[in-house]
């Protein structure tokens, strides 16, 4: 490795300890990175400018790496023997979540809790020890204290990522269906007889578009943050996804979430002046939908979903007549309704009521359990 | 050149460590030796009418000096692709290409048994009297083979060839697995004929747009480049290397044009690529400088959907053309 190049051991000390730096920054750099970087120096020189650059190469695995690595290498070149070498020692990097929330203080997580915090209901009060897990699971997510907020973003992160896996392996496994002997020998008779290609019988498609709409209005504020990052994981697992926001009128936020990391995306959502938790027109929302994206619903394979409590201030007449387009032009439509997680909630609100009709599946999202529920019908 | 703004004049810093060590020492210890040949891919890139800057040609250098594959992630239409191109041509040796889709999977990226021959075969020495190991070895040989692009690049008898695998985000991460083993020990694993070692390795080129997170275990076997939008001066470059009969006035206010279109948050922003296609459909045209009736009518090459076309032209296209006038 670095025998024949007769680096300086001095030289070599120096790559050594700005990969250690870069290690300590937040860049994820192993033995296996530390000698690349030898590798890099010895073919590019010490000296030269490009060891920049090599090394740049060698040392990131992302976007977000390259930016990091900038600040690294500034950093470490400019700063001089006269400061303490611990002072700018920040924690090492454990994992991806804590590297993310240290850049990313604000977290939005934080905004969708509400003032409600303090109510004690649903096993919700500060848990500690075992039955962490499966309190948090089940706690209304609005009823969630602060302090626990980020264990339960662990959790869920962790536990749609486990749902996401199983749902990949399901579609692997039954991508192909039985042989179908008939066709199989109606094929074969131009080769003599011999079944040369076989023939299978087709599984009926799963759906392959999901086009979401969640509600952000004022009502649905202390759900809907959790429930965007549901999205986010769901579309990995089908072949397109659309992602709307609705409250009085509709934006679509598609190119966001695909583009980024679940934390930048949410970080720019939150920039976006998208009215969040302002007043609701389902049907004018869905409205808006029909005429300007309509082409993206094709009935055989798009599953339609639409989060929302069903508090609508406009029209019911148009959120039914809406609704009934969509539904022509869908394989099937799913509700779901954080309210539905009440025991006493009962969907006669005029809006509810007019959709209900026309919906195929109505759930609940109130808290994590109801989430993964929904694996079965993705 | 262009990629070089921010660069760290290496002589003017003092190290961190320096009480560990001596930067004076080290100069005499080693030369910049692959300053000349990393000059030599800036303009050999050129020659072959790729325009890039150092940092690029860094990373490529390394790629033919420690063989290691190179990632290289960017927007849409910065010419990702092409980096494999033109390295191919640049060492003269051939491409191998391998679109990734969603659903790709080992048959028709790496290998499969053409199986209708086989059977022929079987067939045919039905009465020869072989014994059936002789068969079978007969069967699987490589004969009945049929190689995909990435065996294609394993097998390759004269030299090394330079293998593309594009849009490597595009294919199941079970695919992404598979490639590890072809990614760090170059060789391939057929379960009827044994383990293929790779005779010349292969120099590796994968493309990714960023539409899902990359395993990290593939990211660690790759060298690592990222391209940005280019500056305008790069990009002035790029116009004039690729459209060298284009006037010089017309190909600033173009450049100047979707350099501030990128600026409108569009949902896909226009790239190099979308730059060329705008001036060669300028020149089509016969304009010989850039005017609200002419932005009208090539802003096809600009916006990609209806959304973003809308978005231009509420942006206001005089303020844009004023804009772009303000370089020239």
């Amino acid at each position: 490795m670095l025998g024949p190049t007769g680096q300086s051991s001095d030289a070599v000390r120096v790559i050594v300890e700005f990969c250690r730096f870069a290690r300590e920054k937040g860049l994820s750099v192993g033995v296996q990175e530390t000698l690349g970087a030898l590798d890099a120096a010895a073919a590019l020189g010490v000296r030269s400018e490009e060891l920049k650059f090599g090394l740049r190469s060698i040392l990131c695995g992302s976007k977000d790496d390259w930016d990091l690595f900038e600040e690294c290498f500034q950093m470490f070149w400019r700063e001089s023997a006269v400061e303490p070498q611990s002072s700018h020692r920040r924690p090492p990097r454990k994992e991806i979540s804590s590297r993310v929330s240290e850049r990313n203080p604000a977290s939005l997580m934080s905004m969708g809790a509400g003032e409600d915090v303090s109510s004690e209901e649903d096993g919700a009060q500060t848990v500690t020890g075992a039955s962490a897990h499966e309190r948090l699971t089940k706690a209304d997510f609005p009823a969630v204290p602060l302090s626990d907020l980020a264990t339960l973003e662990q959790i869920s992160i962790r536990l749609f990522k486990q749902m996401s896996r199983r749902l990949a392996r399901k579609r692997r496994t039954g991508s192909r269906g039985q042989v179908d002997l008939r066709k199989t020998i109606r094929r074969s008779i131009s080769h003599g007889g011999e079944p040369m290609n076989l023939r299978y019988r087709e599984r009926k498609p799963r759906p392959h578009r999901l086009v979401t709409l969640l509600d952000i209005s004022g009502s649905m504020s202390p759900y809907s943050l959790f429930l965007v990052k549901f999205l986010y994981t769901l579309q990995k697992h089908f072949r397109r996804v659309d992602t709307f926001l609705f409250s009085t009128g509709l934006v679509e936020i598609t190119s966001l979430f695909r583009a980024q990391r679940l934390q930048d995306a949410l970080q720019a959502l939150s920039q976006r002046p998208a009215g969040w938790s302002g007043g609701t027109s389902i049907g004018g929302s869905l409205r808006e939908f029909n005429q300007i994206h309509r082409r993206k619903l094709r009935s055989s394979d798009t599953l339609f979903v639409i989060l929302s409590d069903g508090w609508d201030t406009g029209d019911a007449g148009v959120l039914a007549a809406e609704l009934g387009a969509v539904k022509r032009r869908v394989r099937r439509i799913i509700w779901l309704n954080p309210l539905l997680g009440l025991k006493e909630y009962q969907p006669i609100t005029s809006g509810m009521s007019a959709a209900l009709p026309h919906i195929d599946l109505f759930a609940p999202c109130h808290n994590l359990e109801s989430l993964l529920a929904l694996e079965k019908h993705l | 050149m262009g990629g070089c703004e921010g660069v760290v004049p290496w002589e003017g810093l003092t190290p961190r460590a320096v009480e560990v060590t001596t930067m004076g020492e080290s100069r005499t210890l080693l030369s910049g030796a692959g300053n000349h040949e990393v000059d030599a891919i800036v303009s050999g890139f050129e020659h072959l009418g790729y325009v890039t800057d150092r940092s690029l040609a860094t990373a490529v250098y390394l790629v033919t000096k420690l063989r290691k594959p190179i990632l290289v992630e960017g927007h849409a239409g910065l010419g990702k692709t092409e980096v494999a191109k033109v390295l191919a041509s640049f060492l003269g040796t051939r491409l191998i290409r391998l679109q990734c889709y969603e659903g790709l999977d080992i048959s028709s990226a790496v290998y499969e048994w053409n199986y209708q021959k086989q059977l022929l075969a079987i067939k045919i020495e039905e009465g020869s009297g072989k014994t059936v190991e002789e068969k079978e070895r007969h069967i699987f040989s490589r004969e009945f083979l049929l190689e995909r692009p990435l065996l294609q690049s394993i097998l390759a008898e004269d030299a090394s060839p330079v293998l593309l695998i594009d849009e490597i985000d595009r294919a199941d991460e079970a695919f992404e697995a598979f490639l590890l083993e072809l990614l760090s020990d170059y060789q391939i694993t057929i379960p009827e004929m044994g383990t293929v070692r790779a005779k010349h390795v292969p120099y590796i080129v994968l493309t990714s747009n960023r539409s899902r997170e990359l395993g990290d275990a593939l990211k660690r076997r790759c060298l690592y480049q990222w391209i940005d939008y280019p500056s305008l001066e790069k990009e002035m470059k790029i116009v004039r290397t690729r459209l060298p009969r284009i006037e010089e006035k017309l190909a600033r206010q173009v450049v100047g044009y979707v350099q501030s279109v990128r600026q409108l948050n569009l949902s896909k922003p226009p790239g190099v690529a979308e730059t060329l296609d705008c001036a060669e459909a300028l020149q089509a045209l016969g304009k010989s400088q850039l005017d609200e009736e002419a932005i009208e009518q090539t802003l096809g090459c600009i916006a990609k959907s209806v959304e973003d076309s809308s978005k231009i032209r509420s942006a206001g296209i005089d303020k844009i053309l004023a804009e772009s006038m303000g370089g020239v």
